[in-house]
């Protein structure tokens, strides 16, 4: 559906690419990375708005490189949505099937479904939109952005004014208006957990560059970089050196702690490696508690050094007591209310093998660098 | 604290006032020169009648022209980026640091080459004739368009035109249906400015256009006749209408801008 070929891009001092991309089988596809990592700008030149320094795009195997934006049949709904404020309500919805002159009868027929769908009946008459909520107004840019049929939706960064609540009755929304009305949607954000939510299919970039592209569970619990691992808020990251390889190829690590890690292809007795463990598939174990086997590997006797309360979680920061090195678990609240936990209590944490992800650290100049931030 | 912010108050205030005072004074020293019967005799001249007609028709014309250009002008400025913008950019404020009289010769000087013949060649000459006041008011007013209206377009949030592309509009037609709307209120105040510094407009009418009443001489110039000639209540009709119709351009600028808030 959407394929990107070697694409570079410029903006000021700010270079976008080389970027590869081939979302192929699913119709919600996600670009996550941080502010400032080149979303907006790689959006604008798939849209045709800025012309890429070399590379090619496609759209629905079609070369649209050199087409112009109007011609792309893609919607656009900005960050700041701007709705056109000397338009009302109706006649910002409209705006797009005037300008491609759509029959009547068939826009009607669109704007019935879209005000059903949006839930918006009750603004569709306002005059000025400068009247509208927040929540409001990004019904209304959706309405306008969807009424001409798009081949594809472009987000960027849509609910981001907005507050807790609203913003997740529209991402809601947005999957219920991806399946009911089959538009691919291309959605860049640099919201975790609406990436997670919405995408089939992620990517991230980072610094301009796509570090990592793959369906939510690999980006989640695989990453490819350790910037990639950085940014998906993974806290738990350790330096270790292959010490042997296991007969059933799993992989024994050591340096400041030892662990037993999934093994990879090409992995070398003496390679180094970055090892991490996202903190909420850290396992608390009670003391005197009975163990079960897949949990006897990478245990550790650890105490409580600090405890942080976060809205339904809690993160436990454990330093274990062979090593000192220090882990972060995270529970949801309930669980820290059964368990009793305080700051100096003794426990025994495990980095289920499973859990585990490597990365070799010599793959290359950017890893590395990341890692030495 | 509230002290101080009534000091502060009254720094602002105090050099407005006196500004305000002054301008009445100016205005209000008139009346001891002005008649009414005088007035409506002097209106009844054929010569003030023409200064007014062709005031109203030059500046009207030569504002036009100047918007007519200025606007594309300034949107190529606001917008894109091109070898040499700031030159060109810097190059068009020319007239707004020459004076008028200077602006006028450059005018002549440029008409007695083989440009300027060849513009002859079809009638296009510019001493006492209509063409030459609105050249030279158009020079003179044009960049101050260009300026005003580059500040307005740089106001229009380009995202607005990038989405209206992708809606289906052509370039031109995102400039056409969102840009230009959304610049209306700007693009009026700087048509009413214009205008308003057109019809004011002396030095360089004078100088490439001349004086010659019932054909080049417009209100300003006929303003400096009359005082050059001693001929107080004539001079004294002109400057209220002047002032009459210089208001009523003020009042229409206020108002345009007061709205765009």
């Amino acid at each position: 559906m959407i394929r990107i070929e070697k694409l570079i891009s410029r903006r000021g001092a700010f270079c976008l690419g080389p970027i590869d991309l081939d979302f192929r089988g699913s119709s919600y596809l996600t670009i996550l990375g941080p502010s400032g990592s080149g979303k907006t700008l790689f959006l604008e030149t798939c849209m045709g708005l800025i012309t890429p320094e070399s590379g090619r795009v496609w759209l629905d195997g079609k070369d649209v490189t050199d087409i112009a934006p109007e011609q792309r049949h893609i919607s656009y709904l900005p960050q700041d949505l701007t709705l056109f404020p000397h338009l009302s309500v109706r006649d910002n919805i409209l705006f797009g099937a005037r300008r491609r002159q759509l029959q009547k009868a068939l826009v009607e027929s669109r704007l019935a479904n879209l005000l059903d769908l949006l839930e918006m009946h009750h603004i569709i008459d306002r005059t000025d939109v400068a009247t509208l909520s927040g929540g409001e107004k990004q019904r209304v840019a959706m309405a306008r952005a969807l009424l001409p049929e798009p081949r594809l939706l472009f987000l960027d960064e849509p609910f981001s004014a907005l507050d807790a609540t609203i913003k997740r009755q529209l991402q809601v929304k947005l999957r219920e208006i991806n399946q009911q009305l089959g538009v691919t949607i291309l959605h860049v954000t640099h919201d975790q957990e609406e990436a997670f939510l919405l995408g089939e299919q992620l990517a991230v970039m980072i610094n301009g560059q796509i570090r990592q592209v793959g369906p939510r569970d690999d980006i989640y619990y695989r990453p490819a970089t350790l910037d990639v691992a950085r940014f998906l808020r993974n806290q738990n990251i350790f330096d270790l050196t292959i010490k042997e390889i296991l007969p059933d190829g799993s992989l024994r690590l050591e340096n400041d702690i030892c662990l037993v890690a999934p093994g990879h292809a090409g992995a070398t007795p003496g390679e180094q490696l970055a090892t991490g463990i996202r903190s909420e598939e850290v396992v608390v174990i009670r003391p005197n508690k009975p163990i079960g086997p897949e949990l006897q590997e990478n245990l550790f006797h650890a105490t409580i050094v600090d405890i942080l309360i976060f809205g339904g979680t809690q993160t436990l920061c454990v330093r274990l007591n062979d090593s000192g090195v220090t882990v972060n678990a995270e529970l949801p609240n309930c669980a820290m209310r059964d368990l009793g936990y305080a700051i100096g209590d003794a426990l025994q944490v495990c980095l289920r093998k499973r859990s585990l992800w490597t990365i070799p650290l010599d793959a290359g100049a950017v890893t590395r660098k990341v890692h030495d931030d | 604290m509230m002290q101080r912010d009534s000091v502060f108050k009254i720094t602002m205030l105090l050099p407005l006032f006196i500004l305000a005072g002054y301008f009445l004074l100016l205005v209000g020293s008139q009346s001891a020169f002005f008649n009414f019967s005088v007035f409506m005799e002097q209106l009844s001249r054929a010569n003030v009648l023409s200064a007014i007609a062709l005031s109203l028709v030059a500046a009207t014309c030569s504002s036009a022209i100047a918007i007519g250009i200025a606007i594309p002008s300034a949107y190529a400025l606001a917008r894109f980026n091109f070898p040499g913008k700031r030159l060109v950019d810097t190059f068009i404020d020319l007239p707004m640091v020459l004076t008028p009289i200077a602006l006028g010769t450059l005018i002549l000087m440029a008409w007695n080459t083989a440009f300027g013949q060849f513009l002859a060649n079809f009638g296009l000459t510019l001493p006492f004739t209509l063409a030459g006041v609105i050249l030279a008011q158009f020079t003179v007013v044009v960049a101050i368009s260009v300026r005003m209206l580059k500040a307005t377009f740089e106001q229009v949030n380009p995202r607005q035109e990038q989405v209206a592309r992708l809606l289906g509009c052509t370039a031109f037609g995102s400039f056409i249906h969102v840009t230009l709307p959304l610049a209306r209120r700007g693009i009026l105040a700087a048509i009413i400015l214009t205008w308003a510094r057109a019809i004011g407009e002396f030095g360089a009418t004078v100088m490439v256009a001349g004086t010659a009443k019932g054909q080049t001489a417009t209100l300003p110039s006929s303003i400096y006749l009359a005082m050059s000639m001693a001929d107080l209540p004539q001079a004294v009709t002109l400057v209220v209408i002047l002032i009459v119709i210089s208001l009523l351009v003020l009042f229409g600028v206020r108002m345009a801008l007061e709205r765009k808030r």
